[in-house]
């Protein structure tokens, strides 16, 4: 179920480490002791998280190579993105009819005090 | 009024909006947490609002309503999860039915990719009389849902189970 998944995504990106790997691979693939080596963590500590991450279907391994590269999976993101900006424009469009809200009672405000 | 800017980069699957107000923090907190105030302003501008009940306490539900220009009625609810006055609210965010039990977005015909229950946080600063508001709108994760988007699931799995059995 696609439900599913994207709670899978929210879950993989909750975390501040994860979310630090993924930037990583942005800039391509890498090994597992390549991506441990910014963090004070160990290559097991590191593999959990590459698990999480892969489950959600956020990284792809590599099965040929001894060493097993890690690779960015963009898809579940773009998933993420589309309802992220399908809120932008809901509360953008809301905030502006704040602020002419805001100014309108400001208006009747002053008038009110000049009565 | 300056146009909304991200004050830092919001991490993938959350937003970010910042705006500036001329206008007091006080009324600005007014217009977000008073209903009379707040369907004066809720929702796109094709939108009213017709409907919308505030209970302002941890704890405590809001459920607004908002109408398209073809009357289409597409409900909110949420639980106040934390309320400093003039300060901050954080609060959940779900789509619901009349009645506030939480419905996933496709209840709406909506695509099926925006998370049951999101958490929204709004921040209220004063700058000199103006006042600057952050909001953040994120997912949440499954292990972090309430027990009312845990429902809202169950209830859409019984309605697939329904239609599964009479298929």
């Amino acid at each position: 179920m696609p439900t599913d998944l994207l709670s899978n995504t929210f879950a993989a990106l909750a975390d501040p480490t994860r979310r630090s790997i993924l930037e990583r691979l942005v800039y391509g693939e890498a090994s597992v002791t390549e991506l441990a080596e910014p963090f004070e963590m160990s290559l097991p500590a590191v593999s959990k998280h590459l698990k999480v991450l892969e489950r959600a279907g956020l990284i792809e391994r590599s099965r040929q190579a001894q060493w097993r590269p890690c690779r960015l999976q963009a898809a579940p993101l773009k998933d993420v993105d589309e309802w992220v900006e399908r809120y932008r424009s809901f509360w953008e469009e809301s905030f502006d009819r704040l602020d002419e809200y805001l100014f309108q009672l400001q208006e009747e405000e002053k008038t009110d005090g000049e009565k | 009024m300056e146009k909304s800017r991200p004050m830092t980069k919001p991490a993938e699957g959350e937003l970010v909006i910042t705006r500036i107000f001329d206008a007091p923090r006080e009324l600005v907190w007014k217009a977000w947490t008073d209903p009379e105030h707040l369907m004066r302003w809720w929702g796109p501008k094709v939108f009213t609002c017709p409907h919308c009940e505030i209970d302002l306490r941890v704890g405590g539900k809001f459920l607004n309503c908002m109408r398209s220009s073809e009357g289409q009625d597409i409900w909110s609810t949420g639980v106040y999860r934390e309320i400093v006055p003039m300060e901050r609210i954080v609060c959940t965010d779900s789509f619901a039915d009349e009645k506030g039990n939480v419905v996933p977005a496709t209840h709406y015909g909506m695509p099926d990719n925006i998370p049951l229950e999101m958490q929204v946080t709004v921040t209220f600063e004063d700058l000199d009389g103006k006042t600057r508001m952050t909001l953040r709108h994120e997912g949440l994760p499954a292990g972090e849902m309430s027990d009312s988007a845990q429902q809202g699931w169950s209830e859409s799995f019984d309605k697939l189970a329904e239609y599964l059995a009479k298929a």
